[in-house]
């Protein structure tokens, strides 16, 4: 027998039997004009994915992605929750087909959904009791169950917290001591800047201290030079005066005379 | 002229000044002239006692021919020579004639700078005149407008004061070291000085007056927004609350360490 035809005969006997295949009836019933039904699948689909997912977040090792994974999965709990009352209302409505018993019943399963909705982990399951509080009429229920479960959650809460902070030990304290070294370091570099500081002020005060007395340096060296030059001037003038040619020929001529008149005299004498 | 023996050049100057009948005025200018000789061979020679009359004599001799700047200089060599031979009271006298001959001149600043250095000549020997010399000297440059020059004689007046433990006077001297400050706008002068003088008064023990002086400064506005009020509040509080840790870390600051030295002494003594 080929795989072909045993594919075939499998499907026929699928056929014959198909009224015992439950799953397919209740997906038929689910297409029906049963409005609850219809919605009562959707939910019931939706809760079983989300616990999928919180068990895989569960064994998620990264903290991002099963921090991600818990808030999809939380998002999606706020979601059902806020369905429900929709799916009560259409509890109550009377579909034809359907027995009083089973009427009731749905109302106990819209009930127990609430439960399984809000039993799904997700990493903060307190923070859920007290949305799930506020949405819809289940005040009072929902505040009763959320005082017992509030403390059997912070418990879990707090061993999930333990283990992070197991993980991220070791990187706190390399970023604290980092901090404390770069704290040090400022505060040697902001010494040194209040030691500038106080240089510069006291430079400062100095040059201006120094300020008048170059001024008047620079005046009495004015006046100092203007009277060298005036002097150099009038020197040049009494020198030039002296030397004239005039004066000096006149010089020589009398130099002359005399040295004659006193050879003379030294011839007569001798 | 001038290797010859300066006594005998003194006497043939002294026997110019001398009046007599054979002379009727006397001769001072080649006296003078010989008299300054006199003094810088002794001067060489180390006789100080001598050089120091013949800088007198030299000094006395400028004077009659009216010039007292150069006057006014032999004094003051002849002051540093009586430094020399330690004697004090002549140190002060011959120093205020100099500074006396400096004002004739129309010079306050080399007046101011004659009594000052007579000052530091004294501090050890004359405490006391010497904080007169340096309160003229500073009184002098304010006169003529000239405060800053005047914050070193502050300073060095105010520590020859804690020298003597006179504490309320050092930080009165402060006080005016941050007036003259303010009138030339130095600032940082200005509250180094006011923080000075808190640290004083702590160090007198005295907290009412220095918590006062604190209220008078904070009415300042230089000082109010200067590193150094910071210093100044954070010590008071510190002081207030009797944390002596807090006080030791205080003035181990850098805003403290920036004062005189003398201050910061007070300052690491303080509690």
């Amino acid at each position: 027998m080929t795989v072909i035809d045993l594919i075939t005969r499998v499907d026929a006997i699928c056929k014959k039997y198909e009224k015992y295949d439950i799953d397919k009836h209740k997906e038929a019933n689910v297409t029906g004009d049963d409005a609850f039904a219809r919605l009562y699948g959707v939910v019931e689909s939706e809760i079983d994915a989300a616990l999928q997912k919180s068990e895989a977040a569960a064994t998620e090792k990264s903290r991002a992605t099963a921090v991600a994974m818990n808030a999809e999965i939380r998002r999606t709990k706020a979601r059902l929750l806020e369905e429900l009352p929709k799916l009560q209302r259409l509890a109550l409505k009377k579909v034809k087909g359907l027995s009083r018993e089973e009427l009731e019943a749905r109302n106990d399963l819209v009930y127990s959904l609430k439960d399984r909705i809000e039993a799904i982990p997700d990493g903060s399951t307190a923070a859920a009791k007290q949305s799930g509080g506020v949405s819809g009429g289940w005040a009072a229920s929902s505040s009763y169950t959320g005082i017992k479960i509030d403390s059997s959650s912070e418990e879990a809460f707090e061993s999930e917290y333990f283990q992070q902070t197991e993980e991220s030990d070791r990187f706190r304290q390399e970023y604290e001591m980092r901090r404390m070294k770069q704290d040090q370091g400022l505060e040697v570099i902001a010494e040194g800047l209040d030691t500038l500081k106080n240089m510069a002020h006291d430079m400062n005060e100095e040059i201006d201290r120094q300020m008048p007395l170059m001024d008047e340096i620079d005046e009495k060296v004015d006046r100092a030079a203007s009277d060298l030059k005036n002097t150099n001037v009038r020197l040049k003038d009494t020198v030039n005066q002296l030397r004239s040619s005039r004066n000096f020929c006149i010089d020589i001529i009398l130099l002359c005379i005399i040295l004659g008149i006193a050879a003379y005299l030294y011839n007569v004498l001798k | 002229m001038s290797t010859s023996d300066p006594s005998k050049l003194i006497s043939k100057a002294d026997k110019l000044t001398k009046l007599s009948l054979t002379r009727w005025s006397a001769d001072w200018k080649s006296a003078t002239v010989l008299y300054e000789q006199a003094a810088n061979g002794f001067r060489v020679a180390r006789n100080y006692e001598k050089a120091k009359l013949a800088f007198e004599k030299a000094s006395q001799g400028q004077e009659m021919l009216s010039s007292p700047w150069d006057a006014a200089k032999h004094m003051e060599s002849a002051a540093a020579l009586a430094k020399e031979l330690r004697n004090w009271a002549e140190v002060i006298d011959f120093y205020r004639k100099a500074s006396e001959l400096y004002m004739q001149c129309d010079r306050p600043q080399p007046a101011s700078d004659a009594l000052a250095k007579g000052a530091r000549a004294l501090e050890d020997a004359l405490p006391d005149d010497a904080i007169q010399l340096y309160t003229d000297a500073c009184v002098i440059l304010e006169d003529d407008g000239k405060e800053q020059m005047a914050f070193d004689l502050y300073r060095a007046a105010t520590s020859v004061y804690v020298k003597l433990e006179k504490y309320t006077d050092a930080a009165a001297f402060l006080l005016r070291l941050g007036l003259a400050a303010d009138k030339c706008n130095a600032r940082n002068s200005q509250c180094k000085a006011y923080l000075s003088a808190i640290i004083v008064y702590l160090y007198a023990h005295d907290l009412k007056q220095a918590e006062k002086c604190y209220n008078d400064c904070s009415q300042i506005d230089a000082f109010l927004g200067s590193d150094q009020n910071r210093c100044a509040s954070k010590l008071l509080s510190a002081y207030t609350e009797g944390d002596v840790e807090e006080i030791k870390r205080v003035a181990q600051s850098s805003a403290i360490s920036n004062l005189d030295n003398v201050i910061i002494k007070l300052a690491r003594k303080l509690p």
